[in-house]
C-alpha cells in the first residue's frame, strides 16, 4: 500500500515540471501507466488504491484551479470518471494476470514434485522402499509426517515395517480403506485437520491407506493440498499394486518350480522302482522259455515269483499315485467321454486277474457324456472292480450300474461279498482295510476318493440289497458339448 | 513266421534286455542290443532290423527323437516300452511313428504277441488286401461297402464306416486320437475328440456283443484306440 502511494506521489512529482509543457490528457496517461505497473506488481488492492489516489492527485495538482479539489471546468469530471474506470479495469486485469502467473508457477512446482516422486517410486522394489520414499517426500515438500498402511496377512491394516500384531489398527484407516474415501481426524484447535487417512486407490482395488499428519498443527496443509495429496496417494497405490503383482508372479513361479521338482522326483522314483520290477516279472516269465523245460515245481516257483512281483508293482503304483494325488493340486486332463469307455478299459486291463468273476455292466441308455480324466477314472474303476473281485466269493458276478439323477450321474460297483463294516466312511481313509486277512494296504479306496473328488464328485459305501457291498460314485454332468447328428 | 527276423532292442537296463532277448529268441528272431539312443541308431543303420523294441526312458536322449530319426529312412515297426503314467510320452512316440507300446511291467507273452503281430503285418505288406475282412461274427465287404453281422446287414453311417475302415487298415496298431480324428474327420477336427468317442461307442453298440466290454474295438486309455481282429 505504501509503495502504491509512493509510486503515485513520485508520478505527481515527475509530472509537475511538465505541467504546461504537456497537455493534461498526456499527464493522465502517466497516471494510468503508474496504476498499471502497481497493479501488475502488487496486486489488486494496491492497484485500486493507486487508481483512486491518481485521480485525487491529478485533480489537486494538475486540474485548474490547482491545489484545490474544486474543478473549474465541469468536463474534467468526465476525465476523472473515465480515468478512474480505466485505472480500475487496468488494475483488475493486471492483478488477474499476476495471480495466474503465480498459479502457473505453483502448478509447475507441484508437477515437478510429483514427477520426482513418481520417478523415485518407479524404481522401488519393495513396499518398504515405497514407504521410505513417500515419508521423505511428504516431509520435505509439505512438512507432513506420513506412513503407508497395508493390509497384513490377518487382514489388519498396519504401517509398513511395523506389523506388530498387538497394535490395533487405526479406526479411521479402516474407515478410509472400506469406504474408499479420505477420512480426517479433526482434533486440533481451530478445527484444522490433524491427521488425514487417504485410501490408496489402485486400478484393481484399494491397496492400503496413506496416513498424513502436518508437523505444524496450525498449518492447513491437509485441506489446502488435498488434491495433490490424493494424487500422491494414487501414485503410491499404483506402485503398491505393481509390487503386489510382482509378488504374485514370483509366488506362482516358485510354485511351478516346486510342482516341477515334485513331479520329477516322483517320476524318477517311479522309474527306479518300476525298472527292477519289470525285470523281475520278465525274468520269471522267461524261465518258462528255457530248454530243456524246468520241472513243474520250478515252474510253479517262477509263476509265484511273477505274481509277487506284479503285486509288488501294484502296491508301488498305489503309493506313488497317492503321493502324486496328495502332492499339491491334481492336474486333471479332462475330456468329454461316455462313462462306459472308462469302465470298459478297466475291465480290459483286469481281464486276466479277474479270472472267474464275470462282470455285468448295466448302463442306462442315453447317458450324457462326462468330463473325465480317462487315465485317472480308469484307475478308479480298476481299484473298485479289483476290490469287488477280492471280496466276492469265487464265480460271483460283479455288477456295474450307471444312472442319471438330475444333474448327476451315479455309478455303482457292487459285489456279493461280506459287505462293509458299520463305519462306512472310514473305508475311504488312507491305510484302512476292511479285512486284514486279505492282501492290500488300503490305499485303493482312498485313491478313488481323491480322484472322484478332484472331478467335483463324491463317493460313498453302501450295503447291497440281498447281501454284498456297493461303492457309489456321484459325478456331475456339467455342460456336455453337443454332438451333431450325422446326415446319413 | 519266417526264420531270423531281425529285432533291435534299445534299452538301458541290462536285465530287461536279457529277458526281452530270451523272449524274442524264443520266437526265432535274431536279436541285437543297444543301451542308448546313439548306439541304437548306429545299430539300426547297420543291422536294418525288421522290428525295433525301444525303451522311452533312455539315459542319453529322448526315445521320441530316436523314432523321428529312424522314420526318416526306415519304416520298420517300433514297439515302445514305457510306464503307465507317461501317456503324453506314449502319444508323442506314436505320433512320431511308433506302432505299438507296452506298459511296464509287461510279461513275456504280451511282448511276444505284440512282436508277432507287427512282424506278420510287415510280412503281409505288399500283398493284395482281401476284398472281404472278417472278425468275430462280423464281416466287412469293402468293394460293396457292406457290413454284415451274423449274416444280417448292419447299417453304418458314412463316418462310422470310414472309422471302421481306418481301424481295420491299421489292425493291431494303436492309433492316437489325433490320428483318427485327422483321418476320419479331416485335419481341422483334432480338437473334437468327444466325436471320436461317441462314434466308437456307436460302432461298439452295432458290432460288439457287449459295448461296455469290447473285444475288438479296444480303448488305449489316454492314448487312443486299437482294433484287434
Amino acid at each position: 500500500m505504501a509503495i502504491a502511494a509512493a509510486a503515485c506521489a513520485a508520478t505527481t512529482l515527475m509530472a509537475t515540471p511538465l505541467h504546461g509543457v504537456l497537455d493534461l490528457a498526456n499527464i493522465v496517461m502517466l497516471f494510468l501507466l503508474t496504476v498499471l505497473i502497481v497493479a501488475a506488481g502488487l496486486g489488486r488492492a494496491a492497484g485500486v488504491l493507486a487508481a483512486f489516489l491518481s485521480v485525487l492527485l491529478f485533480d489537486v495538482f494538475f486540474v485548474p484551479p490547482r491545489f484545490s479539489l474544486a474543478v473549474q471546468d465541469a468536463q474534467y469530471l468526465i476525465t476523472f470518471a473515465v480515468m478512474l474506470a480505466v485505472a480500475l479495469i487496468a488494475a483488475h486485469l493486471a492483478a488477474a494476470l499476476q495471480r495466474e502467473a503465480q498459479l502457473a508457477a505453483g502448478k509447475e512446482r507441484q508437477t515437478r514434485l510429483l514427477y520426482e516422486l513418481a520417478r523415485e517410486l518407479a524404481g522401488a522394489l519393495a513396499v518398504e522402499q515405497v514407504d521410505e520414499i513417500t515419508r521423505r517426500f511428504l516431509r520435505e515438500a509439505f512438512d507432513i509426517e506420513a506412513a503407508v498402511l497395508l493390509p497384513q496377512p490377518d487382514g489388519r491394516l498396519a504401517a509398513v515395517g511395523d506389523a506388530d500384531a498387538r497394535k490395533p489398527e487405526p479406526v479411521l484407516a479402516r474407515v478410509a480403506f472400506n469406504n474408499n474415501h479420505t477420512a480426517y481426524d479433526a482434533e486440533h484447535a481451530g478445527g484444522r485437520y490433524a491427521v488425514g487417512w487417504l485410501p490408496l486407490k489402485a486400478p484393481m482395488r484399494v491397496r492400503g491407506v496413506l496416513k498424513a499428519r502436518p508437523l505444524d498443527p496450525a498449518a492447513d496443509t491437509l485441506y489446502a493440498q488435498r488434491t495433490l495429496l490424493e494424487t500422491i496417494a494414487s501414485l503410491v497405490a499404483i506402485v503398491v499394486e505393481r509390487l503386489h503383482y510382482v509378488d504374485v508372479a514370483q509366488a506362482s513361479q516358485v510354485e511351478t518350480a516346486a510342482e516341477r521338482l515334485r513331479s520329477s522326483i516322483l517320476s524318477a522314483l517311479s522309474h527306479d522302482l518300476r525298472t527292477p520290477l519289470t525285470a523281475l516279472v520278465g525274468l520269471a516269465d522267461s524261465l518258462a522259455l528255457l530248454g530243456p523245460a524246468l520241472p513243474a515245481a520250478a515252474m510253479d516257483t517262477a509263476q509265484a515269483l511273477r505274481d509277487q512281483a506284479v503285486r509288488m508293482h501294484g502296491l508301488v503304483a498305489n503309493l506313488l499315485d497317492m503321493a502324486r494325488l496328495h502332492a499339491g493340486r491334481i492336474a486333471l486332463r479332462r475330456e468329454w467321454q461316455p462313462v462306459e469307455e472308462a469302465i470298459g478299459a478297466a475291465i480290459q486291463l483286469l481281464r486276466p486277474p479277474l479270472g472267474e468273476h464275470p462282470v455285468r455292466v448295466d448302463l442306462e441308455p442315453e447317458l450324457p457324456l462326462l468330463e473325465l480324466d480317462a487315465v485317472l477314472m480308469e484307475r478308479v474303476f480298476c481299484n473298485l472292480i479289483e476290490n469287488a473281485a477280492k471280496y466276492s466269493p469265487a464265480g460271483a458276478a460283479i455288477d456295474i450300474e450307471a444312472k442319471r439323477h438330475g444333474q448327476d450321474v451315479t455309478v455303482a460297483v457292487c459285489d456279493r461279498g461280506p459287505g462293509f463294516p458299520p463305519d462306512k466312511s472310514a473305508v475311504f481313509e488312507m491305510f484302512v482295510r476292511e479285512d486284514h486277512a486279505k492282501p492290500g494296504v488300503g490305499l485303493g479306496l482312498a485313491i478313488c476318493r481323491a480322484i472322484v473328488e478332484a472331478h467335483g464328485g463324491s463317493i460313498a459305501a453302501a450295503d447291497r440289497v440281498g447281501g454284498g457291498a456297493c461303492v457309489v460314485m456321484t459325478l456331475p454332468v456339467g455342460n456336455p458339448p453337443a454332438v451333431e447328428e450325422e446326415q446319413a | 513266421m519266417s526264420a531270423a527276423a531281425r529285432v533291435l532292442v534299445v534299452e538301458d537296463e541290462r536285465e530287461i534286455r536279457r529277458f526281452v532277448r530270451a523272449a524274442l529268441e524264443h520266437e526265432r528272431c535274431e536279436v541285437f542290443e543297444a543301451a542308448g539312443v546313439a548306439q541304437g541308431l548306429a545299430e539300426a543303420g547297420t543291422r536294418k532290423p525288421d522290428l525295433v523294441v525301444l525303451d522311452l526312458g533312455l539315459p542319453d536322449g529322448d526315445g521320441v527323437d530316436f523314432i523321428r530319426d529312424l522314420r526318416s529312412w526306415s519304416d520298420s515297426p517300433v514297439i515302445v516300452l514305457s510306464a503307465r503314467t507317461q501317456e503324453a510320452d506314449k502319444i508323442a512316440a506314436l505320433d512320431a511313428g511308433a506302432d505299438d507300446y507296452l506298459t511296464k511291467p509287461f510279461g513275456v507273452g504280451e511282448l511276444q504277441a505284440r512282436a508277432r503281430a507287427l512282424l506278420r503285418r510287415q510280412e503281409r505288406r505288399g500283398e493284395a488286401a482281401s476284398p472281404v475282412f472278417s472278425f468275430g461274427d462280423v464281416s466287412v465287404d469293402f468293394p460293396r461297402s457292406q457290413v454284415m453281422r451274423r449274416g444280417e446287414p448292419v447299417h453304418l453311417t458314412p463316418i462310422e464306416y470310414r472309422l471302421l475302415c481306418v481301424l481295420i487298415a491299421h489292425q493291431g496298431k494303436v492309433l492316437t486320437q489325433r490320428h483318427l480324428l485327422r483321418e476320419v474327420w479331416g485335419p481341422g477336427s483334432v480338437e473334437r475328440s468327444h466325436y471320436l468317442r461317441v462314434y466308437i461307442g456307436h460302432l461298439r453298440q452295432k458290432l460288439e456283443d457287449d459295448a461296455a466290454q469290447p473285444r475288438h474295438l479296444l480303448t488305449e486309455t489316454g492314448v487312443g484306440y486299437r482294433f484287434q481282429p
